[in-house]
């Protein structure tokens, strides 16, 4: 173990502060009674909350605290007495210049006897992830949806017996507490000792060998009765959201544990083929799309960011791999994308079928006056072209080969002052991404027509897109 | 099995000794080493290769420590899982644990009662992926050809696999044992008797001049196959692959034609295949009219005609397919604008009643004439079409 809370009690008793011995020292070293995780995933902090009993003398009693070899913040830790605080208090916090990675506490008592405390800080270095593990049935209609929970601990301290919790939600630091282990307080001595101690990181001493060791062999000890998998108990708290892992857990420095979060039995969803070249490339891509609420049998919680990996049931007692992505934090009720890709069987192919031009108007001796002969106007031998319109039929053309029916959305967008013509009953998605639907059935092929004319030039007026029924 | 990785079932004592946390425990352990039941392994992602094994794995009841690491294979760790399969209710994986700087991972398993129990683990390996090549033989008429259809599966990934299953996304699944940096052809689909179409482009656009001092363009030879159910294919998609072809030279034997990339070919899409030039079409093409027309202001439409020279010294007709890119001969006849062209084909000209409305394009203007054998003479018929185009509002 690497953090440790020493007791000077025995070697310099209730003396007056600071006379500690320098070279000669007896000490305790009062064991973790419990230790608590709360591992933030927005930023790389965890609030470690240890309880330990400590014996004090009535009087003035010196408390070392340590932590070397890890990524402690040394601002951050603090003291407080679960029992007897009313007489117990804590005088002042000394950081010795010459003793990078402690303190001292000066704690005076009222009474001879145990008490209970408890230590805070931050430490950076632990952090957990979510991944999800799904896998469709052969109709690709529902998907098995289970998350899992994966607690990483770098830190350099082992942490056997801990309750972890993991917080979902973004908070807000001011300074990184990996830049604040790193500095220390005393920052030139700090920093040289850091960094020397950064390449001992994975040397545990033996006690703290000895603590994860007893840890693991307690829990072979229960290993003759069948266990349940833990129940990861899922709150909200403020902006935030907690997930409390039952009983404790040992995760050793450079280890990391992964849980499973919560399983959705069945969850449907559907499929839809988009066409939207600025978001997903120049591809019509099959997406499976499923919402995480209660009526898919998910939205206990929100989705924190994680990988989700989707196979498939191949119906050949095996399954296939469909892809692994990234999604982002999923609120309770919102949809979640999954982008399969391009689908071999279903073909899509952009056609410019045909262009041309119209309306021209022209301008005469570079003065800003217009003449346009679709109005009447006379255009002379110098006259030169100032604006027109360019027309561009396009036809997109889907040949499904699947054995269902499939949705198809196209989605473009288009720079400058666009009219969209179309039946296809197209809206905007904004003011210049028309959209539109269709169904196109099984081993048949749709071809989705429209024109779009461009105004260029002095023609244009605007720049935005606007839809008009094709004739 | 190779035994650079392994499933290790453990009794609970030895799961500190393997986890490498204490020198003090197991100094003596037993270690079951439970070997693959069965393996398949999945080709149909083109990104990514999915190995399934399964395995019997003694438990104990209680909680039981799974360890699975591996070596010089490049298993993605955080793909690894584990499916029970035999008595799932009753078996679970409580957790999984990874330690530092090792490929291994180590599952806690609960068993309700002692016994060996059947399970999957499935991971995505790298450096294990395949190919496709396909092996034409065409008849000695060249109407149609048999075509074999190839897996290559590469085992970059330093596993040995034994025999196991393999499926490339469709067609039938094999079963083959798998070595070591070893490469596998297998047969996936054996079609006879497809047709084929025997084409002649003269294209100057995509395939340039034979000889530009002369402006005669380079005529490439395709093999064209329709895959759909009416040309004996159509079953799935043609992958991406080389294929070489062959013909049968009449002496029962076969002669090397060619060969060329396969693209991507969808059902009801046309694959073609190039075989090389042929020399003995003769197309040279000149423009024989450029007249530039103004419409009104700095606005001109361009009237221009294309010849074609065109001379079959083959002992057989044959149909030559022609192409115009607008966009293209815009750029000969005045430079590029940038913008779309537009156009409108003249019908005086001896190509307009050839012209393939369905497969041209606002940019890609195709025509199919039809040329006869040479004469008895040897000397070729020469035929002379013309393509009369207006390009409009230019400027």
């Amino acid at each position: 173990m690497n953090t440790r809370l020493v007791g000077l009690l025995a070697a310099v008793g209730a003396a007056a502060l600071p006379c500690w011995a320098k070279n000669v020292d007896l000490s305790t070293i009062p064991p973790r009674d419990t230790v608590q995780l709360t591992i933030y995933n927005s930023e790389d902090l965890t609030l470690v909350r240890e309880t330990r009993r400590v014996t004090f003398k009535q009087g003035i009693n010196p408390l070392q605290f340590s932590w070397a070899n890890t990524l402690i913040d040394p601002t951050s830790v603090d003291l407080r007495f679960k029992s007897h605080a009313g007489e117990l208090e804590l005088l002042d916090t000394t950081f010795p210049h010459d003793k990078p990675q402690m303190l001292y506490w000066a704690v005076r008592s009222a009474f001879d006897g145990d008490a209970e405390i408890e230590v805070t800080y931050f430490t950076s270095g632990i952090s957990w992830a979510v991944d999800y593990v799904c896998v469709s049935d052969p109709a690709e209609e529902t998907m098995a949806f289970d998350g899992f929970v994966r607690v990483i601990n770098n830190s350099g301290e082992d942490y056997a017996g801990a309750q972890v919790r993991m917080v979902v939600g973004t908070i807000s630091l001011v300074e990184k507490v990996r830049e604040l282990a790193q500095r220390g307080i005393v920052s030139e001595v700090d920093r040289y000792m850091y960094e020397k101690s950064e390449m001992r990181a994975r040397d545990f001493d033996a006690a703290a060998r000895k603590e994860v060791c007893d840890e693991l062999q307690m829990g072979m000890a229960r290993g003759a009765v069948a266990a349940a998998p833990k129940e990861i108990v899922k709150e909200g708290l403020s902006e935030y959201f907690i997930f409390t892992v039952e009983g404790t857990e040992t995760v050793p420095n450079g280890w990391s544990k992964r849980m499973r979060l919560f399983a959705g039995k069945a969850v449907p969803f559907h499929i839809q083929y988009r066409y939207r070249p600025q978001e997903y490339g120049d591809q019509l891509v099959r997406m499976f799309l499923l919402r995480n609420d209660t009526a898919s049998d998910l939205g206990s919680t929100p989705l924190p960011d994680g990988v989700v990996r989707l196979f498939r049931d191949n119906c050949r007692d095996g399954l296939s791999f469909l892809l692994a992505q990234t999604i982002k934090y999923v609120p309770i009720g919102q949809e979640i994308e999954l982008n399969l890709g391009s689908d071999p069987e279903v073909i899509h192919e952009r056609i410019l079928q045909r262009a041309w031009r119209s309306d021209f108007w022209f301008r005469r001796n570079g003065a800003s006056v217009y003449y346009s002969p679709t109005e009447g106007h006379r255009i002379e031998i110098k006259d030169t072209v100032a604006g027109w319109d360019d027309h561009e039929l396009w036809i997109e053309r889907i040949r499904n080969y699947r054995a269902k029916p499939i949705a198809v959305e196209i989605r473009r967008s288009f720079a400058g002052d666009v009219v969209f013509r179309s039946d296809l009953a197209p809206t905007l998605y904004d003011y210049r991404s028309p959209q539109f639907t269709a169904q196109v059935a099984p081993a048949k092929t749709a071809n989705l027509t429209y024109e779009t004319v461009t105004h260029q030039g002095r023609n244009k007026q605007q720049d935005h897109v606007t839809l008009e029924e094709r004739q | 099995m190779n035994t650079r990785y392994f499933v290790r079932a453990i009794g609970a004592l030895a799961a500190a000794a393997l986890c490498g946390v204490t020198p003090a425990l197991a100094a003596v352990k037993l270690i079951t080493l439970p070997p693959r039941e069965r393996v398949e392994i999945q080709l149909d992602n083109p990104q990514a290769t999915l190995a399934e094994e399964e395995r019997i794995v003694p438990l104990a009841a209680g909680v039981n420590d799974v360890v699975f690491a591996w070596a010089n294979a490049q298993i993605a760790k955080d793909s690894i899982q584990f499916r029970c399969l035999s008595d799932p209710e009753h078996i679970k994986v409580l957790s999984v644990s990874y330690p530092p700087g090792e490929n291994a991972l180590t599952w806690q398993v609960s068993a309700t009662q002692a016994g060996s129990a059947r399970v999957r683990i499935s991971y995505i390996i790298g450096q294990l992926d395949k190919s496709f090549a396909y092996r034409a033989v065409a008849a000695a008429n060249e109407k149609s050809l048999t075509l074999w259809q190839y897996v290559q599966l590469h085992n970059r990934s330093n596993e040995e696999f034994g025999v196991a299953g393999m499926w490339a996304g469709f067609g039938e699944r094999f079963e083959r044992p798998i070595g070591i940096a070893e490469t596998r052809q297998l047969l996936s689909a054996r079609f006879d008797n497809v047709p084929i179409r025997k084409t002649y482009t003269a294209s100057l656009s995509e395939f340039g001049y034979l000889d530009a001092g002369k402006q005669q363009l380079r005529i490439p030879m395709h093999y064209v196959l329709k895959n759909d159910r009416d040309h004996g294919l159509g079953a799935f998609p043609l992958m991406f692959g080389k294929a070489r072809i062959y013909q049968d030279d009449g002496h029962g034997t076969t002669a090397f034609l060619g060969e060329d990339w396969a693209g991507f070919t969808p059902r009801d899409d046309e694959l073609k295949l190039a075989l090389g030039v042929a020399k003995d079409i003769v197309v040279k093409r000149t423009i024989d009219q450029r007249r530039q027309d103004r419409v009104l202001g700095n606005l001109f439409d361009y009237d221009v005609v294309v010849k074609y020279a065109i001379e079959n010294f083959k002992d057989e007709p044959v149909t030559l397919d022609i192409a115009e890119s607008m966009r293209a001969l815009r750029a000969e006849i005045r430079g590029d604008t940038g913008r779309d062209v537009e156009w409108e084909l003249v019908s005086d000209a001896t190509l307009a009643e050839h012209f393939d409305a369905v497969k041209s394009t606002a940019d890609r203007l195709l025509f199919h004439v039809d040329l006869p054998p040479r004469g008895e003479d040897d000397k070729a018929a020469l035929q002379t079409h013309t393509l009369h185009v207006k390009i409009k509002n230019e400027w």
